[in-house]
């Protein structure tokens, strides 16, 4: 218990003497976070907007939920026999209703209005040739089948957005990794100048026969303290992205598909949660690092 | 208590500051260490200390062999090793007490333990009145008691001096050495660097003389020479 009194003593004396160079950490590992999280979330939003067309799949053949063994079959007859046919996954009705609850989790009201009895079960088809053309030309040759729903392909928008996300998620997350290691070197080096502050007292505990943990601990607590207030002031940065920016893409009318752009709460918690974990971890190895660099213990 | 068996320590650059040195330390021995500037006073030291490591021989502590010990052992080899420079090495912003008391502090002595020994060390060392003052605020013989009594206030096995008397005037020079010869009485091994002749004659201890890092004589009850 005393133990801990001195630790925590020692922590907030030491962020304090060095004010200026924690608060760059800290910020650092707070906007390097964020873009992190801003990667992480886009990159899911995309992912459930376009959650049919993933790994080559290019379009998409619903059934009627009521149709027969026998429309079912003829369907599945063409799709092993055709050379134009790479491959499929069928969905069925439990599966499609699987799905359906995760995409709208936050929505019950929603999930309780279906049932997996109304669910159509769908292919997922991946042709051998993907050019619009021949795509268009196989979803029509689907769409007059008895028993077919509707044919639903993966046209130049999904692509595109597919292709943006990727993008930009992608440009996030390499300006994030930069930063992150950018804000290892600013702990390591608020926590190299809290211990040159400190070399007297570090050489008397020598002296005196302190652990080597004893003499440790304040330091590496002190950087995993940056890091994870950096992870929390970046967190409410998340909640922005998820109620701002995704929203404007689910409220614009320009591409229908952007309406799916959203993730649920439940992932912006668990983003959170990453990021906190990330941050504890960040400060963690950058104080490592100057601990055992610098400590000599 | 302590034994050196052919201890050899060369520095980076060919500095041989020890050569085969074999010395055997009795427990409460009261042991002077002399030697001109360089002959490797404080290397022997610091070797006991594990703040170096020998190159070759061995080099035992109460026991345990010191060149082979894993480092996380080494605090507690300090714990009983008492150590004090002539610099005296107290922290400027803490009083004469908390001095003393971060010394245990440090080795996670409970608070209670600490409330009874500093002030009971303090009077040891003749400061029971000054324990609120500040290192600056006292003499040169003053400063060098507070770091005896921090070294001390642990009840090491051995207490270890680099030079203690070397910024001090003789007469304060002999309250220093009362006191070490007081702390050697309570059974504890003194060992003390110095090139302070007077006191060396006066103590008349077992004396073991250094010159380019070998010992070149060692008596039971010698003199500086
Ligand atoms: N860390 C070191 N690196 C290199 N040489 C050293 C180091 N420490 C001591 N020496 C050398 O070892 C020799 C003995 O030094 P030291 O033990 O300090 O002597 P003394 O304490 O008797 O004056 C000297 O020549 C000194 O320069
Ligand atoms: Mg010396």
């Amino acid at each position: 218990m005393y133990r801990l009194w001195y630790y925590l003593r020692e922590t907030v004396l030491s962020i304090w003497r060095n004010l200026s160079l924690t608060l760059a950490a800290i910020l650092t590992v707070a906007v390097s976070l964020a873009l992190v999280g801003s990667s992480m979330m886009i990159r899911e939003g995309a992912e459930r907007a376009t959650a049919q067309f993933q790994q080559g799949v290019e379009f998409v053949v619903f059934m009627n939920p009521d149709a027969d063994t026998d429309q079912d079959a003829a369907i599945r007859h063409v799709l092993d026999s055709s050379p134009a046919i790479e491959g499929y996954t069928y969905i069925d009705k439990a599966a499609a209703y699987d799905e359906f609850e995760t995409l709208f989790a936050d929505k019950p009201e929603l999930i309780e209005s279906v049932t997996p009895d109304v669910m159509p079960p769908s292919y997922r088809i991946v042709p051998v040739d993907r050019s619009a053309g021949n795509v268009n030309e196989l979803a029509n040759q689907f769409a007059a089948q008895p028993g077919v729903r509707e044919v639903a392909t993966a046209t130049e928008a999904i692509r595109q957005i597919d292709d943006f996300s990727t993008l930009v998620s992608q440009a996030l997350l390499v300006a994030a990794v930069v930063l992150v290691a950018v804000s290892a070197l600013l702990i390591l080096n608020t926590v190299f100048t809290a211990i040159g502050a400190r070399r007297q007292e570090i050489e008397v505990m020598k002296l005196v026969g302190a652990s080597n943990w004893f003499i440790r601990i304040p330091f590496m607590l002190e950087g995993t303290i940056h890091g994870l207030i950096g992870a929390a002031m970046a967190i409410p940065v998340l909640f922005v992205v998820d109620n701002e920016v995704m929203a404007f893409f689910q409220e614009s009318d320009a591409v229908p598909l952007f309406r799916g752009f959203a993730v649920p709460e439940g992932f912006v918690w668990d983003t959170s949660i990453w990021l906190l974990i990330l941050g504890g971890a960040v400060g963690m190895i950058g104080s490592a690092v100057a601990v055992t660099r610098y400590l000599d213990v | 208590m302590i034994r050196l068996e052919g201890v050899s320590k060369v520095f980076k650059g060919d500095v041989t500051a020890l050569r085969e040195v074999s010395v055997e330390i009795q427990r409460g021995e009261f042991v002077f260490l002399v030697g001109p500037s360089g002959s490797g006073k404080s290397t022997f030291l610091r070797l006991l200390n594990r703040e170096e490591v020998p190159d070759s021989g061995r080099l035992m502590v109460a026991g345990k062999d010191i060149g082979e010990m894993r480092s996380w052992k080494v605090p507690y080899l300090r714990r009983e090793i008492g150590y004090v420079f002539q610099d005296y090495k107290l922290l400027s912003k803490k009083t004469v007490y908390e001095n003393v008391a971060f010394g245990l502090e440090v080795i996670g002595r409970p608070r209670s333990v600490i409330r009874k020994q500093v002030p009971a060390i303090l009077d040891l060392v003749g400061l029971g009145t000054k324990a609120e003052r500040f290192p600056d605020e006292l003499s040169g013989g003053e400063q060098q008691r507070v770091s005896i009594a921090r070294a001390f206030v642990n009840r090491p096995l051995i207490l270890m001096a680099d030079e203690p008397t070397g910024n001090l005037d003789p007469s304060t020079s002999v309250g220093i050495m009362r006191l070490l010869d007081r702390i050697n009485r309570t059974g504890t091994t003194v060992i003390m660097a110095t090139h302070d002749r007077g006191i060396v004659d006066t103590m008349r201890r077992r004396v073991i003389e250094l010159d380019r890092g070998v010992v070149v004589r060692d008596e039971s009850r010698g003199v500086y020479e």
